[in-house]
């Protein structure tokens, strides 16, 4: 099949999502159901385009209305975004699956739409190769996750939505400028043409340009000090909708911020924006660490870990060096699979106790083995215990900051990783041997889904080799922009 | 007091550093790398002569069709977040004698310029974001005019995703006619309009997704005001 049809990435979430006021009389259950389906589909394509791009080895560049870059739009669905975008469609798939038993909250055609947008929003960060067209994408999910957040329309709901809004507006002006200085002094949104170019750009041009994306984008990404919106934001959204902010929301961030700065490598102030990055970062995985430590909600405290582990990525992706990316990306897949069985596992205990405060996990090995198990491991794996997939990401990211001369950044890291050993071991003290309570029946969809998360975190764990293949040529795709430049056809315009 | 000195230090050094980039950029300068390349191309290559509906709708369309989704995301939140079982409208007030004689009078005819403006948009200023929102003016005219008048929302509902459903199929036929995703199949495979250049019926697939995008923004600008203007009842 012609490439042209990854495509379909794009149009059938939005042709799926406009097509749901239209069969709202097919119930509640229908449309979670329908849902489930769609997400199903999605996957299905992505799996196809996976398999096109490692079998191939050459990306996929998908030309909107048939114009060559820099004319028109492509979007670049290389190494990276074809793995990310499977990522992206299977935990929908999941959370798809667990929204048809947890979502109760009216109205679910909108929840439905939301999500789906949702999913198109990171999938085209992931995808794009148009630096507008990112900001138009970036929007798309900021907003869908606005509404979703607070969704529950509770007055915590209400109040985290509305500073993740604001964060998040500030977020999109900054990066708006940001591309508007970089189109100013170059004449061409498409990233692979300012890679070619950024040599010859005014260095200090160059440097507020990039500073401004980074920080606009380090607000979808997480990173101190424009994260305040985060923990609030994990805590209040439907517990569908967390297991999606962290799992693959965060990431497309994160992505967009690595992708930018290595096209930009060519500028003369490029290093200085790196270690501000490297600075932020740090501070992120600090700063979350310990607020994590004083929580007493579990679905906070994890959101904290999420935070302090994105923090982790962004170190790695932001020292520079081959093996920092191959590792932060490394990091990402195996982030994903831990925080998408910690959220849901959190999420259905919620649902089933009545609540996510730590008195309810107190004998939940009593109560609900299953779950109580499946939360062990990825707390485990959270923790960095080696033979858990988490373990081997960790450690290349902190020989990764060795070798790029961070050492200060990796001491505070390593420490700041004790601290989340005293959490983790502490939840998982209150699951086993704490506390008391009857056997709970516990549905089947979703303790398969989390046996299988906790299945995949082990057998990530013992045989790291297949996923880290994947994740260095995941790794390569944004850190070797000149290949990147000779992948998409750029046609000569101007002089 | 030191607190705020600090801001205002810190404020003039951003400001500064700010001012470096800013003034670094040659704005108003022959920068136009791809912007030269539409213009002398423009009419060759899209039948429009409007060229910054060109670059909107044809050369830039997956960008549109992500605005459009953006404007439909926010009416579907608000729609979210103030959604109740049951819902009317609590205005007292009836409008003056001016507003209502105004508004009976005029409200065919912002419509009909609305339609005007996104019929025109690949020949004229506008385009359908403009001519959209003029439609949606007509029915705040509407609302603030009559205590009583309401949208048919379910229908708005379901016309809103049906038009939004249009646009990507448009994109699908471009994608199985001529292989791209919203290629425009009109103006470059079958060739319609070629020589009707600068009158209505020209510009490929620009009208169409023009007329879609300005019932679709009509429409859900509509749906966000009465969206807010109506308040919670119980049963």
């Amino acid at each position: 099949m012609n490439g042209q049809y990854a495509s379909l990435l794009i149009a059938l979430p939005l042709l799926s999502a406009f097509f749901v006021p239209l069969i709202k009389g097919l119930g509640e259950r229908g449309i979670k159901y329908y849902l489930a389906v769609i997400t199903a589909l999605q996957t299905g394509i992505a799996a196809w385009v996976f398999q096109q791009v490692y079998s191939t080895g050459k990306p996929i560049i998908v030309m909107a209305g048939g114009w060559k870059p820099p004319v028109g739009i492509n979007l670049y669905i290389g190494h990276f975004a074809a793995l990310f975008v499977l990522i992206v469609a299977v935990v929908s798939f999941f959370t798809a699956v667990f929204s048809i038993w947890s979502m109760k909250v009216q109205p679910i055609d909108k929840y439905a739409m939301l999500f789906l947008l949702l999913m198109l929003g990171a999938t085209g960060m992931i995808a794009t190769g148009d630096i507008f067209n990112l900001f138009v994408f970036m929007e798309i999910t900021a907003i869908s996750a606005y509404a979703l957040t607070a969704y529950n329309k509770t007055g915590e709901a209400a109040e985290a939505s509305l500073k993740y809004m604001i964060l998040g507006g500030i977020g999109s002006s900054f990066f708006l400028i940001g591309v508007a200085l970089i189109y100013g002094s170059l004449g061409t949104l498409n990233m692979a043409q300012i890679a070619q170019l950024a040599g010859n750009m005014n260095p200090t041009v160059a440097q507020v340009g990039l500073a401004l994306i980074v920080f606009g984008l380090a607000v979808e990404a997480e990173l101190f000090p424009l994260n305040a919106w985060a923990p609030d934001a994990y805590q209040a959204a439907p517990h569908a909708i967390t297991v999606m902010f962290s799992a693959f929301v965060v990431k497309a961030g994160l992505y967009a911020t690595a992708r930018l700065l290595y096209l930009m490598q060519a500028v003369g102030s490029w290093h200085d924006v790196l270690k501000l990055l490297v600075a932020m970062a740090t501070l992120t995985v600090v700063v979350a660490e310990f607020a994590a430590l004083r929580q007493k909600d579990v679905k906070r405290m994890i959101a904290y870990s999420s935070i302090s582990q994105v923090g982790m990525i962004a170190f790695a992706l932001a020292l520079g060096s081959q093996a920092g990316v191959d590792a932060g990306v490394f990091h990402m897949v195996n982030h994903a699979v831990v925080k998408a069985l910690l959220f849901l596992g959190v999420g259905y205990v919620g649902i089933k106790l009545g609540g996510t405060a730590m008195e309810n996990f107190q004998g939940l090995g009593k109560r609900m083995p299953l779950t109580a198990f499946a939360l062990t491991i990825g707390s485990l794996a959270a923790v960095g215990i080696p033979l858990f997939n988490i373990f081997w990401s960790k450690v290349r990211i902190l020989i990764a900051g060795v070798e790029a001369g961070y050492t200060w950044g990796v001491a505070l890291i390593l420490g700041a990783s004790v601290v989340e050993a005293v959490y983790y071991l502490r939840f998982i003290h209150a699951m086993w041997f704490a506390g008391e309570g009857e056997r709970m029946r516990e549905g089947l969809a979703i303790s398969l889904i989390l046996l299988l998360l906790a299945a995949l975190v082990i057998v990530i764990g013992i045989y790291p080799d297949y996923i880290w293949s994947l994740a260095q040529k995941a790794g390569s795709d944004i850190f070797n922009v000149g290949q990147y430049i000779k992948n998409v056809p750029l046609m000569e315009v101007g002089a | 007091m030191l607190k705020r000195l600090l801001a205002i230090t810190t404020l003039i050094i951003i400001g500064y550093w700010l001012a470096q980039g800013l003034a670094g950029v040659p704005f108003g300068q022959d920068r136009m790398l791809v912007g030269k390349y539409y213009l002398e191309h423009v009419v060759e290559q899209t039948g429009a002569v409007n060229a910054v509906t060109a670059v909107v709708v044809n050369y830039r369309g997956f960008d549109t069709l992500g605005e459009v989704t953006v404007l439909f995301i926010a009416s579907t939140g608000v729609g979210a977040l103030l959604w109740s079982r049951k819902k009317r409208r609590t205005a007292r007030t009836e409008g003056s004698i001016v507003l209502t004689t105004g508004t009976r009078l005029l409200a065919p005819f912002v419509m009909l310029f609305g339609v005007y403006i996104f019929i025109h948009g690949h020949l004229t200023p506008g385009g359908g974001f403009p001519g959209g929102a003029t439609i949606a003016t007509a029915f705040l005219l509407l609302y603030m005019a009559f205590v009583t008048y309401e949208i048919p929302h379910r229908a708005f509902e379901k016309i809103e995703g049906a038009v939004g459903m249009t646009y990507v199929i448009v994109g699908l036929i471009g994608l199985a006619i001529g292989g791209y995703f919203l290629y425009d199949w009109i103006w470059q495979t079958w060739g319609w309009g070629h020589d009707n250049i600068g009158r209505l019926f020209s510009g490929g697939f620009i009208p169409i997704i023009y007329t879609i995008i300005g019932i679709k923004v009509g429409t859900e600008l509509s749906g966000i005001i009465d969206n807010m203007i109506k308040e919670e009842v119980s049963k």
